[in-house]
């Protein structure tokens, strides 16, 4: 079953498969050279990257936000409060849109294209949300913890995780008192980190909760054990008896032949396809469980026979995330930053550090209904033209209820796809005139719009800032412009990544050859659009 | 304009509108659309109520999260309920009494006049045995009415859609989001995710070819609809392992264009009422309100308030949520009643668990089991149903429940959706006389 793929089976089109489930695709130079080199090469290359050079984004120093936390604090008057309050708002959500763009720049630009793919899975995985942590400090170390074991050990990520300030907060472990333990860091752990619902007993989540117990955030938000705040009591967890503490209990979870399989079943689902047979995610996890190595395990499925099967090709759905990321590294597109990025991923339905709870995000076909996929469909026509900067909103005065891990959808702190808008949907038709404007406007509160009715929204409507257009000169030569069909061969080997469909390429043909010749480069951008606007382009 | 849209099947809609019609959706880029929808100042409106369609309306309202029960309908005459919250409690000079044991939290006040005025009823103690304390297990039990320890694929309302609809198109069930609830998981029709709709289309001043071809890429093709005979009909779920993931594309694809038409269609003669609450809730049950009145042939309405997981410190978090419940819903039952539609429609609220009797050390409560369910229509039997689970006898820790969630669910299938419930929820289940 996990028999390697002979060397001859090692082509362009599988290099290109590996490409795009172990990163986010690849220019057609870069899938040659793989293709050359051979497959464990590429994979040693994937499993081995270079590290990326990155700049420190902003928000990367603790008690950033402290001056701003003390005034609300200071404040003595409710209007006071309120208004430090929304300026405190504002800064968490600067901060939460900075650690958005870096780390999609990052996965953009990256040299360890699997290596973000990872910490992406893992972020999934151990999903902990902005709209409860209100510190981009946080979320940024919690995701550079991620990235240090990605690949590394489970063993030793989960236990990380367990000490993770982000994590502490957003399942409320760092309150967790002795004489009432919290439970909830005890039961996700179990269930949704490493065994799965059903290979637990309550009693078991309530002596797990005890040994969770002590563990508390500094000032410099890091971890901070405090000893005379644990119950170092004795604990019978899993029909094992001893004064167990965090690690410890973690250890033994991840020694039920169960635990392995959990996370087996779910890798190979996010690289591979949906529902693996028994068979194989046993034989997988057999091999994970002798020394939780991820690294191992990747270089197994990585090599597979089974992974370049035809089950396999064209089985997953690109995340949101993958389609920005992927459509900005192969095609060459702008991709926005700040706001208008947080915006594009909300409205896709997948958000970095906000997944919608703690089970973060189902994945698959539910990537796709019929408003994400109506909203990915115009994101392609906006990014191949250039993607019109969002203006952000306002703060809401009151915040929501505080949102929390399992509130599902329509718990965000943050502006939600707005039914607001919809409401204020129109009346007219009209599609003339100056109805140039931003994205920005809909996702705008009922409160701002009011605030700038007719004359400025008209404004700012005309003064929305286009990202440049995709460059054409990058996809193809001036000779390919007299030739529709060569054309078509260049984009569409960066689109699709493989070598052609043939029924595919020639639908998408017969719009290139009514193209007045040589191809424009809005023809071209035309022809990209309609690529990015098809079934086939969503999956991978 | 003003018509009301016809129920087509997706074929009909095919025949008649894709070829002629529908090319001519070379409309403008979404953000223009925005705009000209934002700037509609000079368009005139008037809603129109829907006459011709009475067929009844289900409006599902869930409460994610699990919301804390106790504090909503309070037991406020039991001294346990003090015992056990020490410092959460709603002061017993605070609860609005219902029937001398529990009444409502104070910030729930506008559901005590529904209440009084016979348009709410509230069924106590509902749960299923054997519950299960996991946010995500416990809510696919509550959307697929499955035992605790049964797998079902498909949602309790999809086997209604499956049963009761075949033939309609994906505008039958509503959610407002961008996620479709497993509820709505079905053999054949899903229903229609919306969020900000704009239309699905090549999204250009295009030439006829590009958007033919576009259409064709993405299966809405009259060839398709021709020559597959009954495979419309038979499109499957999500969860159905024989549509691969490119037909599962085109379907969805297929949908949104035929869905977001006809609700563009309803919002174009509808407007927002001023009395709903500017809040989340207020904003998802206005928008239903007006899709109901537009005369959308929608037999369930989905929609959900997040927020309900009080581990810390909840007292002031979930009185808010409560009170934004209490106004959505009053504002919801005042437009459709003086709309003179409130009869035909029945909300129905549910959440994945109540929560444990006794406090937490960091003022909020755990994972518990069963909960008050609330139920308002224009003809619903009002009154108090079930009986308060004890506070004394519990099982660990938690309440047990008087009330299997599915004799709700069958009285919904039975006397409101006139659907047969035994067959949807696999078995006989004894319904409550609230309808």
């Amino acid at each position: 079953m996990f028999s390697p793929l002979s060397k001859d089976k090692w082509t362009y089109d599988t290099a290109a498969h590996l490409a795009a489930r172990a990163g986010f695709g690849e220019s057609p130079s870069q899938l040659e050279r793989w293709t050359k080199q051979g497959m464990e090469a590429t994979i040693q290359e994937l499993l081995h990257p270079d590290i990326d050079q990155t700049s420190l984004p902003k928000c990367a120093t603790p008690n950033q936000l402290a001056d701003l936390r003390a005034r609300v604090n200071q404040a003595t008057d409710s209007e006071g409060k309120k208004t430090a309050r929304r300026t405190l708002r504002a800064a968490e959500n600067q901060g939460f849109y900075e650690l958005i763009s870096c780390w999609t720049q990052r996965m953009l630009t990256t040299r360890a294209p699997l290596l973000e793919k990872l910490t992406l899975f893992w972020h999934g995985h151990f999903a902990t949300s902005a709209a409860k942590v209100r510190s981009p400090y946080k979320l940024w170390l919690q995701n550079e913890t991620l990235r240090r074991d990605a690949l590394g050990n489970f063993v030793t990520l989960t236990k990380a995780i367990s000490r993770d300030p982000a994590m502490m907060i957003y399942l409320d472990l760092a309150a967790s008192q002795v004489e009432h333990p919290n439970e909830n860091f005890a039961r996700e752990l179990m269930e949704l980190f490493t065994l799965g619902e059903g290979n637990y007993t309550e009693p078991d989540i309530k002596e797990s909760a005890r040994a969770f117990t002590g563990y508390r955030i500094d000032r410099f938000e890091q971890f901070r054990f405090a000893k005379n705040q644990c119950d170092a009591g004795s604990k019978t967890f899993m029909a094992q008896t001893g004064n167990w503490d965090g690690d410890e209990i973690i250890d033994i979870i991840l020694r039920q032949p169960v635990a392995a399989k959990f996370i087996c079943t779910k890798i190979w689902k996010y690289f591979a396809y949906e529902d693996p047979d028994s068979e194989l995610t046993d034989r997988l996890a057999e091999i994970f469980r002798q020394n939780y190595e991820i690294r191992q395990l990747l270089e197994t499925i990585f090599s597979s026979e089974e992974f370049y099967s035809q089950r396999a090709r064209d089985a997953i759905v690109k995340s949101p995330v993958q389609y920005i990321v992927e459509a900005g590294r192969t095609l060459g597109v702008s991709i926005p930053n700040g706001f208008t990025l947080f915006f594009v991923y909300q409205r896709m339905g997948q958000t970095p550090f906000y997944p919608p709870n703690v089970k973060g995000w189902d994945g698959g076909k539910s990537w796709i209904n019929t408003a994400t996929l109506t909203f990915r469909y115009q994101v392609a026509r906006e990014l191949v033209l250039g993607i019109r900067e969002v203006n952000q909103p306002h703060p809401t005065t009151t915040p929501q209820a505080s949102p929390s891990p399992s509130a599902l959808a329509s718990s965000s702190a943050q502006p939600s796809p707005s039914t607001q808008t919809l409401n204020t949907m129109a009346q007219t038709d009209n599609s003339s005139g100056q109805s140039r404007i931003s994205m920005a406007q809909t996702e705008n509160s009922m409160e701002q719009t009011q605030n700038t009715k007719g004359q400025s929204l008209k404004a700012m409507a005309q003064n929305a800032v286009r990202l440049p257009a995709l460059p054409i000169d990058n996809l193809v030569t001036t000779e390919d412009r007299a030739d529709p069909e060569a054309a078509l061969r260049r984009i569409y080997a960066r689109a699709f990544q493989t070598t052609p469909d043939p029924q595919l390429f020639s639908r998408i043909l017969t719009v290139a050859k009514e193209k007045p010749l040589p191809l424009s480069d809005d023809a071209v951008r035309d022809l990209v659009a309609l690529m990015m606007m098809t079934p086939n382009y969503q999956v991978c | 304009m003003s018509q009301e849209p016809d129920l087509l099947t997706r074929r009909h809609f095919l025949r008649t509108s894709i070829l002629g019609a529908a090319l001519s959706w070379t409309v403008p880029v979404f953000v223009e659309r925005t705009f000209s929808l934002l700037n509609a100042e000079a368009a005139e409106s008037t809603t129109q109520i829907a006459t011709g369609k009475d067929h009844p309306i289900l409006v599902v309202l869930q409460l994610a999260g699990g919301n804390d029960g106790l504090n909503a309908l309070v037991p406020f005459a039991d001294d346990l309920y003090y015992r056990a919250r020490p410092t959460i409690n709603i002061p017993r000079d605070k609860v609005l009494s219902l029937d001398g044991y529990v009444g409502f939290n104070p910030r729930m006040a506008p559901l005590k006049n529904l209440f009084d005025q016979g348009r709410l009823a509230l069924i106590q103690g509902v749960g299923y045995p054997n519950p299960n304390r996991s946010h995500f297990r416990s809510t696919e039990i509550w959307q697929t009415a499955s035992d605790a320890d049964k797998y079902l694929k498909t949602g309790w309302i999809g086997r209604y859609f499956d049963n009761c609809c075949s033939g309609e198109d994906a505008t039958v069930g509503v959610t407002i989001g961008s996620q479709l609830p497993q509820t709505f998981t079905a053999e054949r029709s899903t229903g229609i995710a919306l969020t900000q709709s704009g239309k699905l289309g090549f999204g250009k001043e295009a030439d006829a070819s590009e958007q033919q071809v576009f259409n064709e890429l993405n299966g809405i093709t009259p060839e398709h609809d021709l020559n597959s005979g009954a495979s419309i009909g038979s499109i499957n779920g999500p969860n159905e392992p024989t549509l691969s993931t490119v037909e599962y594309l085109q379907r969805t694809a297929l949908d949104a264009q035929v869905g977001t038409d006809k609700i563009e269609a309803v919002l174009k003669r509808t407007k927002p009422e001023a009395i709903y609450p500017k809040t989340p809730l207020g904003n998802e049950l206005s928008l239903i309100a007006r899709l109901i009145s537009g005369g959308l042939p929608t037999r369930v309405y989905y929609a959900s308030q997040g927020g309900y997981d009080t581990h810390n410190a909840q007292e002031n978090s979930h009185n808010n949520l409560l009170g934004q419940l209490a106004d959505a819903l009053t504002a919801f039952s005042n437009d459709l009643t003086s709309k003179g539609i409130w009869d035909r429609v029945l909300v129905m609220t549910f959440s994945e668990f109540g929560r444990r009797v006794g406090e937490n050390a960091s003022k909020g409560t755990d994972h518990g089991t069963a909960a008050p369910m609330f139920i308002s229509g224009g003809t619903v039997k009002p009154g108090l149903y079930g009986k308060h689970p004890s506070l004394s006898q519990l099982d660990q820790g938690d309440l047990i429940h008087t009330v299997d969630f599915r004799s709700i669910y069958a009285t919904v299938l039975n006397r409101w959706m006139k659907a047969p419930a035994s067959k949807i929820l696999g078995r006989d289940f004894s319904p409550l006389s609230f309808v």
